[in-house]
């Protein structure tokens, strides 16, 4: 772990990456823009189904948007792009309830991605989501706004993941390190490990950062990026956002209803025990389904919710998304803001089809949150 | 017998309640001054009602239907806020630098507002150590006496709200001071608007609980709440936000029996409500038994706040309590929200 300097000057670049700068020809002349006309569209879709936003945290992240957003971002396909484009992947890291208390002081963007420049010599030419659900859809937006680079049309799950690592992009072999956090009190540090061990790393270091941190990691070729991204996924959400959309438009691969009833129970754990450097910890949700069978339907939560269980029965799991809609607004119910006698459906969409091979099942399946099933 | 008063814009109304059941009620005509529409309905309301009606408890109460002097037990007054005039407030927010776009908003053109360092991580830790010099400056320049106080990470450690509320009464003596925690839920933003607003209606509920205690001396007056409930005259000068929409609240409470006439609705429904009090917190705790005693102290803190909210104290009871994790931090912190509730006398 290293406290960057200074960015390096142009002539330290090494030849592997160019900046799209070069290229700017190459870009799709198809390629939409994202400006302010556009972004509330791309943040009604990215609510559809996130999970962990908070209506703190999201709302501030859109202003800031707005804000940045007066110059428009070109979003590209990552095929677009000159192979050798060096593209950096933007992650909120923590938690949205700390960023919606502490706020961000506006230059983390900047800081993160100029930090891994620094370390790897070269300037970024792309800036790509390494998920798209709410604050993460938008964070990305924001960097590419502040750098004047275009935004990648897609993204690193197709869902949420809990965990750095969770992504296509290590599923295809890409590394999240080297990566470089920017937290809201000037902090900044650039964590190189292997990469199971970024994880394990970074949360000590959020947690000293008051709670969250802006990442910037995948660092990688444009023909990498787009041989291991869940494609087109950012104008899909902007469809689906549009007024008069469904909702199942933001779910590329379906979406099955597991069942609609009212939460009767919240019930919180210190912790089973599991050997497992995952933040937060366990908690279970018990639905009464108010139809059909009137079936209890337990959700194992780790953060997300994991696990759906039918009057005993494995009816959902990771890695498909597991998410709590209320009755009462259409909006997704966070797992932390769960209470008895909320009306909820419950929705199952399935994962991309990278996540249902073995790799991607053991990246992120039950076994991946601490359940042996 | 309980009171329901609904002071409204067109027409104010006084519903005499006994054992839950209307036994007499009037309906004035609203006041004309829309600057100050509850107050000027209270003094409509107060000049209309007979003499004997106004020296409570020395003479007769009988043209309100009531049978003895002090039967009368309470007084419960149901009004939406938005309509009555705001205060400019100096608006202090306790945390680091942010983008424009996220700075302290005052809605009053004379308002002000500051960003001074300090504040707290969820988890407690201090961010930074607060500026008091950059406090006791603006306050005293500000030259604004309703001040509301947002420090980052309160809703886990209220500490530098507390202090910078002592630096303000002292530069400041006659200052009304809204601290966000008492407002409790997570979200900066959030809950410097609500201290905001808070503070921005504190002079007008001053104003308008002198009026209904000047009209019923010695009878206990409360506060419809937003969402159901009373509060206190007492909280309510403190806290009018949590009553900005008592009439749309109450309405919905006695709208049944009352159906054909709204504003006897809002008045009843007023009457059959109870004091409530909510707190919310972030609490930390490793393991089980520091939990159990994190949730000990909010349950502590709503029983509290339910009494000084006007319930008896004997009859104060924890309604609700719902614990989350929240989500994506490993220091064991919890979401902890607690509703009390207890009884007018």
């Amino acid at each position: 772990m290293t406290t960057p300097g200074e960015p390096p000057p142009e002539r330290h670049r090494p030849s592997a990456y160019r900046p799209i700068s070069a290229h700017q020809d190459g870009v799709a002349p198809e390629a939409g823009m994202i400006g302010q006309a556009e972004l509330a569209a791309l943040a009604a879709g990215s609510r559809l189904f996130a999970t962990g936003a908070a209506e703190s945290s999201f709302h501030l992240t859109l202003d800031w948007a707005d804000a940045v957003l007066d110059k428009p971002v070109r979003l590209v396909a990552a095929t677009d792009l000159p192979p050798d484009t060096l593209c950096v992947a933007i992650t909120l890291v923590g938690s949205t309830t700390a960023l919606g208390e502490q706020l961000p002081g506006g230059g983390e963007p900047t800081r993160a991605v100029q930090a891994l420049e620094r370390r790897l010599g070269t300037r970024s030419g792309a800036i790509v989501a390494l998920n798209l659900a709410a604050e993460n859809a938008l964070l990305p937006l924001i960097t590419a706004a502040t750098l004047g680079l275009p935004l990648v049309d897609g993204d690193g799950t197709g869902r949420v993941f809990p965990l750095v690592e969770q992504t296509t992009y290590t599923l295809g072999g890409i590394s999240s390190a080297p990566l470089a956090l920017a937290g809201p009190g000037e902090e900044l540090v650039l964590i190189e490990t292997a990469p199971d061990r970024v994880e394990e790393t970074l949360r000590p270091v959020v947690l000293s950062f008051g709670g969250w941190g802006l990442a910037a990691c995948y660092p990688m070729r444009a023909a990498d990026l787009a041989r291991t991204l869940v494609p087109g996924t950012v104008s899909m959400l902007m469809a689906a956002g549009r007024p008069g959309a469904l909702r199942s438009a933001a779910a590329p691969y379906g979406v099955r209803r597991l069942c609609a009833g009212r939460i009767v129970a919240v019930e919180g754990s210190s912790g089973h025990g599991a050997d497992l450097a995952m933040p937060s910890v366990p908690s279970s949700i018990v639905v009464e389904e108010s139809e059909g069978l009137g079936r209890l339907v337990r959700l194992e939560a780790h953060n997300e919710i994991v696990l759906a269980l039918a009057d005993g029965a494995a009816v959902a799991m990771a890695p498909d998304q597991i998410c709590m809609i209320s009755s009462a607004d259409g909006m997704v119910v966070d797992v932390d803001k769960a209470e008895p006698g909320m009306a909820i459906e419950v929705l199952v969409l399935p994962a991309a089809p990278a996540w249902h091979t073995d790799e991607g099942r053991a990246l992120g399946g039950l076994r991946a949150f601490g359940v042996p099933l | 017998m309980i009171l329901g008063l609904a002071p409204g814009r067109l027409t104010t109304t006084v519903v005499a309640v006994r054992d839950g059941v209307p036994v007499s009620s009037w309906s004035l005509p609203g006041t004309a001054d829309t600057a100050f529409p509850a107050t000027g309905a209270l003094d409509a309301l107060a000049e209309a009602l007979p003499d004997s009606s106004r020296a409570i408890p020395a003479s007769g109460f009988s043209a309100l239907g009531a049978e003895r002097p002090g039967e009368i037990r309470a007084a419960c007054v149901a009004m939406d806020l938005d309509a009555e005039p705001t205060a400019p407030v100096a608006a202090i927010r306790v945390g680091g630098p942010c983008p424009p776009a996220l700075a302290p908003h005052v809605p009053h053109p004379q308002g002000a507002a500051t960003i001074v360092r300090g504040g707290h991580s969820l988890t407690g830790r201090p961010l930074a150590a607060l500026d008091t010099d950059a406090v006791r400056a603006f306050a005293a320049g500000c030259g604004l006496v309703d001040f509301a106080v947002t420090a980052t990470g309160s809703p886990a450690l209220a500490d530098h709200e507390l202090a910078v509320a002592d630096l303000v009464a002292a530069e400041v003596p006659e200052a009304r001071i809204t601290l966000s925690y008492e407002f409790g839920r997570p979200g900066l933003r959030e809950r410097e608007r609500e201290a905001i607003l808070n503070a921005s209606l504190r002079p007008q509920a001053e104003r308008l609980a002198d009026l209904v205690a000047s009209w019923l001396p010695g009878i206990p007056v409360y506060f419809a709440r937003t969402g159901g409930g009373l509060v206190s005259a007492h909280y309510f000068r403190r806290y009018p936000l949590v009553c900005a929409r008592g009439a749309t609240a109450a309405a919905l409470r006695g709208g049944q029996p009352e159906a054909d006439r709204p504003d006897a609705a809002v008045a009843f429904g007023a009457t059959l409500a109870v004091p409530v009090a909510e707190v919310e917190r972030i609490v930390q705790a490793r393991g089980r038994a520091e939990l159990d005693r994190e949730l000990g102290d909010a349950r502590d803190e709503a029983l509290t706040r339910v009494v000084s909210a006007g319930a008896v104290p004997g009859s104060a009871r924890i309604e609700e309590m719902t614990v989350n994790p929240v989500s994506y931090l490993p220091d064991g912190l919890y979401r902890v929200r607690v509703t009390a509730a207890g009884s007018t006398p």
